[in-house]
């Protein structure tokens, strides 16, 4: 890919990535939602969230990993208890990485 | 009170910047490999805030694709966000004028939104935390990706550092700590259960991204219907 079309890509790419980020934002903020979209949209985040930690736990590359060599499968369990037991977003990402660094050097 | 906000914005940053760096720094590698330069590498980070979508760039270049492949690509996986932003929108409203919600919202990913979410369960939102933390997180996300273009031959694997489980793990706690209602923690593993299920049926969705739409959309209308029932 020439220099000229890199820069065209960089720009285009970020049109393509503000915009579903921006666009909501700045045009729905006059509007009062009604209630049942409100109580809807309460529930994205659990959603979201619920997706992202599956699909990086089950297919940390990309593609659905689900057996005992997935080492994040491993690392996710500790991790999950340390979360429910501390509620410390610290304690929690400490922990897990420490444990995954200490299976990926020494299994 | 500002003051306070605004620290209170980078502290919540951090983790997201701990996870950011191993991913920011390869990004710097990758992009450096397939021939962009320092600068190029750089500023797309600057201009482009997105994780996927930028790897995915990475990808279709190293196979010699296209840049119209590429933007359609981005406009798939950035999709979510529009779920996203939206649903942010009932807890902006009054609180931090249009105009700079709407500029802030350059740095809405996951992380930023997963974290944002989480804090105004309580707090409400102020223009100083969002700024302080999107802003925050994009700046981590920059320097990662400088620090990986600039050093990248010099260094080998970053996985034995155990970092790859940096954002596995925020993703876990927040979730952990959004959960608050029985409903939340339906919604949340159908949506997990969704995603997966979805990924496997149709592959390609695991790429674009689409499977996390689709699984929240299906997800958060259950939590509709099962919340009515209370």
């Amino acid at each position: 890919m020439s220099e000229t079309s890199i820069w065209i890509m960089i720009i285009c790419v970020s049109a393509a990535s503000l915009l579903p980020r921006i666009l909501p934002v700045a045009l729905f903020s006059r509007y009062e939602f009604p209630s049942l979209l409100k109580r809807w949209l309460s529930y994205v985040a659990p959603a979201v969230l619920g997706g992202l930690t599956a699909l990086s736990i089950l297919a940390p590359d990309g593609a659905i990993n689900i057996s005992i060599h997935n080492r994040f499968i491993w690392v996710f369990i500790p991790t999950l208890l340390v979360a429910i037991k501390t509620k410390s977003l610290f304690w929690t990402l400490a922990v897990g990485i420490i444990i995954m660094a200490l299976l990926y050097n020494f299994l | 009170m500002q003051r306070y906000e605004l620290k209170q914005g980078m502290l919540d940053a951090i983790p997201i910047i701990l996870g950011y760096l191993p991913l920011g720094f390869a990004f710097g590698v990758l992009a450096n490999e397939v021939g962009m330069s320092i600068i190029q590498a750089t500023m797309m980070s600057v201009l482009c805030f997105t994780g996927a979508g930028q790897y995915i760039a990475i990808g279709i270049m190293q196979a010699g694709g296209a840049v119209f492949t590429i933007v359609v690509a981005n406009l798939l996986v950035n999709l979510r966000y529009l779920l996203f932003s939206t649903s942010l929108v009932p807890y902006l409203q009054g609180r931090v004028p249009t105009a700079i919600s709407s500029l802030l919202s350059y740095g809405l990913t996951d992380e930023t939104y997963a974290v944002a979410m989480n804090r105004y369960q309580e707090h409400p939102p102020t223009t100083s935390y969002m700024a302080a933390l999107n802003l925050s997180s994009h700046i981590g996300w920059i320097s990662s990706t400088l620090l990986g273009a600039v050093l990248g031959s010099f260094i080998g694997n970053t996985d034995s550092l155990g970092l790859d489980f940096a954002l596995p793990a925020m993703y876990i706690c927040l979730l952990v700590f959004m959960v608050k209602r029985k409903s939340d923690l339906f919604v949340a593993l159908s949506s997990a259960l969704f995603c997966l299920v979805i990924g496997y049926l149709f592959p390609s969705t695991m790429n674009n991204l689409f499977n996390i739409i689709l699984a929240t959309i299906i997800a958060a209308s259950l939590g509709v219907l099962i919340s009515e029932r209370d």
